[in-house]
């Protein structure tokens, strides 16, 4: 059997075409990702490389000249520019502000707006428009409104008997302003995913609990919250990583200020880079941007593995 | 005196719908404010704040395109966004209907490339690009703004969205399709896409809204003020000592704002649906 | 006109055989059903004639012609899918004059082609309505009229009635064989269901793991089945299997030739249920099923095993009877120690 088996495949080995359906399909597949493929190695791959050796001169645009001085720019960054860390506690801060307050917002939004009641589309639409919305429009009429006395909000607290402070001048102030006016902008992307993951849980789960005399609180906190889990995790991901990227919000209400107030890693990598024309210390921050949001996205995945195993 | 069920419910429903309404002050007053300011001549301005204009000034909304050479900048916006937006349409569908039904070594490898792109900010790879481009001879022109959302973790974004669509679809249908005597290129277009069409307006809505709002990539890239987009033009209201002209900027903010939002209040379930698809940034 | 011919035909995943040397040959107008059970490579194997699956090696004639390499919509064959495959987004039409419209055919030619497939399969006030408009017999329909409007030699059904309800596909079924009367083209159909192989079918093609076990009309695969699989793959219930040297032994009366077989096969329909010591053997009804039409007993046989006899008529055996069990010696199967039936 098995020679007989052995020469009929041989026989017919030289007739078989090396274009089977098999490799015509993995040829055309090539064909189909090759655009996105092209453009993703010159436009992000070889940039991220490229990147990654600037870092490692020291090269000022103006002077034309650059030099290898190895990893100087990241001691630099690290141990002798006070700038730096002052730049890395404004990300952190900006971070630790808005991510909770968003993903708190938003949960308590989508619950509020999860089912349904008369008005409920009305109010998904207003907290929804400020995400279309420019982040240059959003940011110029916030500042408009939080000019020192003649802004808005300080004359509607005013009215009230209290005295605003001078928002975007005061470092402390500035920072707390630019957080809250992103999360308003930013709060409606996260709370329809939470609506979405809301309405996808099924509502026997809930009835189950409340028939077993659970109250409201616990059937969120047993029942529901763990069912969000794997939303919360994305969100969370998502907005963190969000949130190291903004850049136009803080260009446009604060630049960065005042006393670098609002100066966050973003914004310091643009102003080194396309200010300052330091290429090589601009991009040694860009790597170290780089690697905080990898650092960031891993320990709250690895975090979540736990948390479900 | 106690209340009935039936009143408990009503006013608890009062109550609700006017928290809400509270939480919906500052989302909705930036809106109006802008609008209203856009009227207000510059003394008004600073003076004693009223939601209302004392008088409307329209002449704003001329001297608009007297400061700048605004119409061609809103065009710019517009062209560049559907330019971005039929581009990404085209190569991410190609590319996730690949990943979604064709069968090659390495299609897994390639995704886990693809997703890291997700994972970085554009600020990362802003300097390098600033070069390519002009060693590319392209500075201070639209293509790197086509380009790079295109290439950019967006188009990665779009690419996965119609992936995950073109996942579901029958593989059956493919084969009838092959039997009737199309090639690859024709079950993708006149079978897969025509039955995606979800995915593809939701890929169209945010893909034009992200070029739309992109500023980053202008503010490198373009130098000439006939050449800004929107967002570029519209932190260019100052005078002559970098202070903001509000009445003027305001005004054009509302222009730019206006048509977009009006378009969201017609469209605002489809809009809301696509970025719920997306699962991503905006 | 178009018989087929496939010799020596195999396919592989790596180093894992699907399809293992098929030889068969199909005559002009024939029906062939393949059937077995899942994952015998029934489906691969049509997909393989279609042109969708490769070809590992072997030869695939379809006429006159080597097809192994020639695309799946050059080899003159048409298929209808198990979910029907109609395009969702194009109307009954559209979807039946599809392929022809890739295939650059005139217009009025398209139109006349369909016209007459609507005609024939009774479509004609669904023309205009999309495939979500329709009910599950009227999109097979549509699936079978878009295989007829490209006039194609050879008919492929990939198990085309598995979506539809019992009743539906009672109807569907003698549809296809009126259509395939009227047509006369030659039709490869397949099928896990023996009823739809045995009423559809002039030939079957009893395959497993890849291999064929039997070909052969649907009075020879139950009259003369090769081997003990195709012996209770084929009929309903499965035919009674059991060692027999045991048989032999409990036989009461005339004696039963074994000729060295190892197992013995008798179908639940050939079992008659007679007078405690009237029949061949005996036995205790452990569980009684009545089924309408008649009853299905389990019947336990002391030191033999349990057969299943179906029992016709409305008075039948009540559970812990014991009975007899009568059987015509035509109507034993005989298997040796492989399996493979030794025929008297």
């Amino acid at each position: 059997m098995t020679p007989s088996e052995k020469t009929t495949t041989m026989a017919h080995a030289s007739r078989v075409p090396w274009l089977t359906l098999r490799r015509k399909e993995a040829l055309e597949a090539w064909l189909f990702v090759s655009p996105t493929l092209i453009g993703f190695v010159i436009f992000f791959l070889g940039p991220l490389i490229a990147v990654g050796l600037y870092s490692l001169t020291e090269w000022n645009l103006l002077s034309q000249e650059s030099t290898f001085v190895g990893v100087a720019n990241f001691r630099d960054a690290l141990t002798v520019n006070p700038d730096f860390w002052h730049v890395v506690r404004n990300s952190a801060l900006f971070a630790l502000g808005l991510v909770p307050m968003n993903m708190a917002l938003a949960l308590m939004l989508a619950i509020a707006l999860s089912r349904p009641f008369f008005g409920v589309v009305f109010f998904r639409t207003i907290f929804f428009a400020p995400v279309i919305t420019s982040a240059v429009a959003w940011a110029i009429v916030w500042k408009f409104l939080l000019q020192g006395e003649a802004g808005a909000v300080n004359q509607l607290l005013a009215s009230i008997g209290i005295d605003g402070p001078n928002w975007l001048r005061e470092p402390n102030w500035a920072m707390f302003a630019v957080i809250v006016t992103r999360v308003i902008k930013m709060v409606g992307l996260n709370m329809i995913l939470y609506i979405a993951a809301l309405q996808a849980i099924p509502r026997d789960y809930e009835q189950a609990a409340q028939l077993e005399g659970a109250s409201r609180w616990q059937v969120f906190h047993m029942v529901i919250w763990p069912l969000l889990a794997p939303t919360t995790l994305i969100i969370m991901v998502i907005t963190t990583i969000g949130s190291f990227k903004v850049f136009d919000h803080i260009y446009l209400m604060t630049g960065g200020g005042p006393e670098n107030g609002t100066l966050v890693l973003a914004y310091y990598i643009y102003q080194q880079g396309f200010e300052f024309f330091n290429i090589g210390y601009a991009s040694a921050l860009a790597i170290i941007m780089f690697v905080i949001v990898l650092a960031l996205t891993i320990v709250q995945l690895i975090l979540r593995q736990k948390g479900s195993g | 005196m106690s209340l009935s069920h039936k009143q408990m419910q009503m006013i608890k429903r009062v109550l609700w719908t006017v928290s809400l309404m509270i939480v919906a002050v500052p989302f909705v007053f930036p809106f109006l404010w802008m609008v209203s300011s856009g009227f207000k001549n510059a003394a008004e301005i600073f003076g004693q704040p009223s939601l209302l204009p004392a008088t409307w000034r329209w002449q704003n909304f001329l001297e608009v395109f007297d400061h700048q050479p605004f119409a061609r900048q809103y065009f710019n916006s517009l062209y560049i966004s559907g330019a971005v937006t039929v581009v990404t349409l085209v190569i991410s569908s190609l590319a996730g209907y690949a990943l979604a039904r064709l069968r090659f070594a390495g299609s897994a490898l390639l995704m886990l490339f693809l997703i890291s792109a997700l994972m970085v900010p554009e600020e990362v790879t802003i300097i390098p690009n600033f070069f390519l481009i002009r060693l590319m001879g392209l500075m201070d022109t639209h293509v790197p703004l086509v380009l790079l959302p295109v290439f950019g973790a967006h188009g990665v974004m779009a690419t996965f969205l119609m992936r995950q669509y073109f996942v579901a679809l029958p593989k059956e249908l493919e084969d009838a399709g092959k039997m009737d005597g199309l090639s690859r290129i024709g079950i993708w277009w006149k079978i897969a896409l025509p039955m995606s069409r979800p995915a593809l307006a939701a890929v169209a809505i945010i893909t034009f809204l992200h070029s739309w709002n992109l500023f980053l990539e202008p503010l490198v890239f373009l130098s000439s003020l006939e050449k800004f987009t929107l967002p570029l033009a519209l932190a260019n209201f100052t005078d002559a000592y970098g202070l903001p002209l509000w009445h003027l900027q305001l005004a054009a903010t509302s222009l730019a704002v206006v048509p977009i939002l009006g378009v969201y209040l017609i469209a605002q379930r489809q809009i809301i649906e696509s970025f719920a698809m997306s699962g991503v940034k905006g | 006109m178009t018989s087929l011919a496939l010799s020596n035909l195999a396919k592989s995943f790596g180093p894992v055989k699907v399809i293992r040397d098929i030889d068969l040959s199909i005559d002009d107008g024939e029906f062939v059903v393949f059937v077995g059970p899942s994952g015998c490579g029934k489906s691969t194997l049509l997909r393989m004639i279609a042109g969708l699956e490769d070809i590992t090696s072997g030869d695939l004639m379809i006429g006159e012609r080597r097809m192994n390499e020639v695309s799946a919509s050059k080899r003159g064959v048409a298929m209808v899918f198990q979910s029907y495959a109609l395009y969702p987004h194009l109307t009954v039409r559209q979807n039946m004059g599809f392929g022809l419209k890739v295939r650059k055919m005139p217009v009025d030619e398209i139109n006349q082609r369909v016209d007459e497939a609507s005609a024939t399969l009774k479509l004609d006030v669904l023309m205009d309505r999309f495939p979500r408009e329709l009910s599950g017999g009227q999109r097979q329909r549509v699936a079978i009229g878009r295989a007829i409007v490209g006039n194609p030699d050879v008919f492929l059904f990939d198990e085309p009635l598995s979506n539809l309800d019992a009743e539906l596909r009672v109807h569907m079924r003698a549809e296809i064989a009126a259509l395939h009367g009227r047509l006369g083209n030659t039709m490869i159909y397949v099928t896990h269901d023996q009823i739809e192989a045995m009423t559809l079918a002039d030939r079957i093609v009893v395959l497993r793991d890849g291999r064929i076990e039997q070909v052969g009309t649907p009075r020879e695969l139950y009259a003369r089945p090769a081997n003990v699989f195709v012996a209770q793959f084929i009929g309903s219930p499965k035919m009674n299997i059991c060692p027999a040297a045991s048989i032999a032994r409990e036989m009461s009366g005339d004696n039963l030739e074994l000729n060295k077989a190892v197992q013995v096969g008798i179908r639940p329909e050939h079992l008659r249920v007679a007078a405690k010591d009237a029949g061949n053997l005996n036995g205790r009804v452990t569980v009684s099923e009545y089924t309408g039409a008649g009853s299905l007993l389990h019947i336990e046989v002391d030191g033999v095993g349990s057969f299943l006899v179906a029992e016709e008529g409305q008075v039948g055996a009540q559970q812990g009877d014991v009975i007899g069990l009568a059987f015509s010696n035509d109507d034993v199967h005989l298997f040796d120690k492989d399996g493979v039936a030794i025929h008297r």
